[in-house]
């Protein structure tokens, strides 16, 4: 019994920032724009959550300057893919090749090179009174951190926002007709620029969850491909906020899995295998799932036509 | 017809190599002015740490030149980056995104590392060669098979070749924890490869080695099949407008396949040039970034063979250079890396500028020649 409780916390648990950087990225490929820095951004999360963290002694400004750091990233490639009209692909993977060298760089910066890694007490799990005491499923589900319950509500209201909302409309068109968008008299790339901003604040957010969320610390190596997955579940998930809660949770699930079993005696798999199964369901996921929700103008530049 | 208008300025926009048809002074040197002012902004960076970037330069190309065996290192440093740029680069040409040329490089090492230990007895032409030829059959069949699910399910590949990267530098660290482990079975590393495995010097007393004008072969025989061949054409067209390609009779789905499969071979064959050229052996966390540069310069060399070993000779003076100044004074090795990533962002900046250049040019021509006409 114990070992599934473990596991159904450590699923919500590793799922929370995928739901936040997948939620991110929903949006902003609804209005035709893929941010492929996601996983850089992920990093400069971690990185904004631990300095700020460190720095003042309090967890809540480790997570505001880690959403500052994650829009300050999103502004840099909003205005490489949308104002200069580089293409996003080209300019996503150099911001990742960038984030590499600039996350160790401005830690080391700071902290010069510590013997032993660096640490602030991470974020506490807040027990719901009564809910938490369910057998099983009581402390997965009601006895997380503060992010956990935010990002389930974020993609409730996120939902709400896209389908039930004119703003949501409007993101919706930006990607499936932008010049019908144009024609209404909203500028195409200011709706796109906020977005992307606003993804890039969540995955600020979602870096900061693997730094100060609960690990405590700082590394280069923190993130680890999981910008990718959330990424990738944005297309498993259809573009859509309840896909994309499904998908999380089964990532979380699978690197929940690898969790609890590195941590156990249970020998009979190796760990290599543990560590690679959530980058193979993510590739299984990729030729299983039909995609049928893809928006048309999906990394495409909206050009402006002019006399 | 206006929207077809509209379609033809996106596909020309987002392609890296506009074809440039006046041979303008500034917009030739335009990629060097991109690389100055990137090591300038990286310069700032360094302001920041309190080093004065104009010493820590030319002490840069102090160390890179200094002597023959600096020299020679550079093009060494070169060698797996030109492959890994190529990677990119020949992908890219079939608007193709292999973003895994990492994983691919991985696996070549392992297959060179493994064949090397397990042939000690045989001649060194043997040795070398089924190396080679196991580590460029290895990262290409890796790679084909992200060209394969591209084809017949239409899986997003960047995706799919990212996520094959994790996978095998999982494959790799389970092999250097086990099957290939040194003999000390102290550290994930394997043993030194027997000298019959090893790559002979270029250059005596230097660490160049063949493996280097293998790349350069590499690099001539990609321009070759890209340029000279018909399959060079299909893939090139298939690059520029994926479904005029399938109007005119060519099996895209095919070309997808064969162009992951030859970019893999690539990478596979920098695990080759690395493992029995330059390590003579396998680490653990070994070159973790060749792939990711690999993709910088094949930007910066827009995707041209010649232009990706001319990037790849800088990164490789960067390399040199910056190795030896960060071991010599206190800035945080990280410097490096940003350097690159800086310089990268400023060559795609400098492909906007070139892009207006070119419309203003032509917009300027056009009114100089209805003035003529009236």
């Amino acid at each position: 019994m114990n070992v599934i409780t473990g596991l159904l916390v450590a699923t919500i648990r590793m799922s929370t920032p995928l739901m936040l950087g997948a939620l991110g990225e929903v949006f902003v490929e609804r209005t035709g724009v893929m941010n492929i820095a996601i996983e850089g951004i992920f990093l400069m999360g971690a990185w904004g959550g631990f300095v700020g963290a460190y720095l003042t002694g309090k967890l809540w400004a480790g997570f505001l300057f880690a959403i500052l750091v994650g829009i300050f990233c999103g502004a840099i490639y909003g205005y490489f893919t949308i104002k200069l009209k580089q293409h996003q692909i080209v300019t996503g993977v150099a911001i990742n090749i960038l984030t590499v060298g600039l996350g160790l760089f401005l830690y080391q910066l700071l902290f010069g090179i510590p013997l032993l890694p660096l640490t602030v007490e991470p974020l506490k799990d807040i027990s719901i009174p009564f809910l938490s005491d369910i057998p099983i499923i009581g402390s997965a589900l009601f006895s997380q951190n503060i992010l956990t319950y935010l990002a389930v509500v974020l993609v409730a209201v996120g939902y709400w926002v896209l389908f039930k909302t004119p703003l949501g409309l409007i993101i919706r068109s930006t990607g499936e007709n932008p010049e019908a968008v144009d024609v209404a008299g909203i500028n195409v790339e200011r709706i796109r620029f906020i977005t992307v901003l606003g993804s890039s604040a969540l995955d600020g957010l979602a870096g900061a969850f693997y730094s100060i969320g609960f690990l405590g610390l700082y590394t280069n190596e923190i993130i680890g491909g999981r910008g990718w997955i959330a990424f990738a579940i944005c297309f498993l998930g259809n573009w859509d906020p309840l896909g994309i809660l499904i998908g999380s949770l089964i990532f979380g699930f699978a690197e929940g899995l690898s969790v609890v079993l590195l941590t156990s005696n249970f020998k009979l798999i190796p760990n290599e295998f543990l560590i690679a199964f959530p980058y193979i369901l993510t590739i299984v996921a990729t030729i299983a799932r039909r995609q049928f929700n893809v928006p048309a103008f999906l990394g495409k530049p909206y050009i402006k036509e002019r006399g | 017809m206006k929207k077809n208008n509209r379609d033809e300025s996106i596909t020309v926009k987002s392609e890296l190599y506009v074809k440039v048809e006046d041979n303008n002074f500034l917009l030739n040197f335009l990629p060097v002015f991109s690389v100055l002012f990137g090591l300038l902004l990286s310069g700032l960076m360094m302001l920041l740490l309190g080093h004065n970037p104009l010493i820590v330069y030319s002490n840069m190309l102090n160390y890179a030149f200094r002597d023959i065996y600096n020299i020679a290192d550079i093009f060494a440093k070169a060698t797996p980056l030109i492959l890994t740029g190529l990677a990119f680069g020949f992908a890219f040409r079939a608007s193709l995104f292999n973003i895994g040329a990492q994983g691919q490089f991985y696996i070549g090492a392992v297959l060179a590392v493994g064949f090397a230990l397990k042939l000690s007895s045989f001649p060194m032409v043997l040795v070398l060669f089924i190396c080679f030829t196991m580590s460029l059959v290895g990262g290409s069949l890796w790679a084909a098979f992200i060209g394969y699910v591209k084809a017949r399910f239409n899986a997003n590949e960047f995706l799919v070749s990212m996520m094959l990267t994790y996978v095998a530098i999982a494959v790799m660290n389970f092999l250097l924890g086990g099957l290939l482990k040194e003999t000390k079975g102290e550290y994930p590393q394997t043993d030194v490869i027997p000298e019959s495995g090893w790559l002979p010097s270029l250059i005596p007393h230097t660490r160049l080695h063949w493996g280097f004008v293998l790349a350069l072969l590499v690099a001539l025989i990609a321009y070759l099949i890209l340029w000279k061949t018909s399959l060079g054409y299909k893939i090139r067209m298939v690059g520029f407008n994926r479904d005029a390609a399938r109007y005119a009779g060519i099996n895209v789905e095919k070309i997808f396949v064969i162009v992951f499969f030859i970019s893999g071979a690539f990478a596979g064959i920098a695990g080759f040039t690395e493992v029995n050229g330059m390590q003579h052996m396998l680490i653990e966390h070994f070159n973790p970034l060749i792939g990711a540069e690999g993709i910088g310069i094949a930007i910066l060399g827009g995707a041209h063979p010649l232009g990706i070993v001319l990037s790849a000779f800088l990164f490789g003076a960067l390399k040199v250079g910056g190795n030896l100044v960060v071991q010599t004074s206190r800035i945080p090795a990280s410097i490096i890396g940003i350097t690159e990533g800086l310089v990268i962002l400023s060559v795609i900046f400098s492909y906007f500028i070139r892009d207006k250049l070119i419309i203003l040019r032509s917009k300027k021509k056009l009114v100089s020649k209805e003035r003529k006409r009236l």
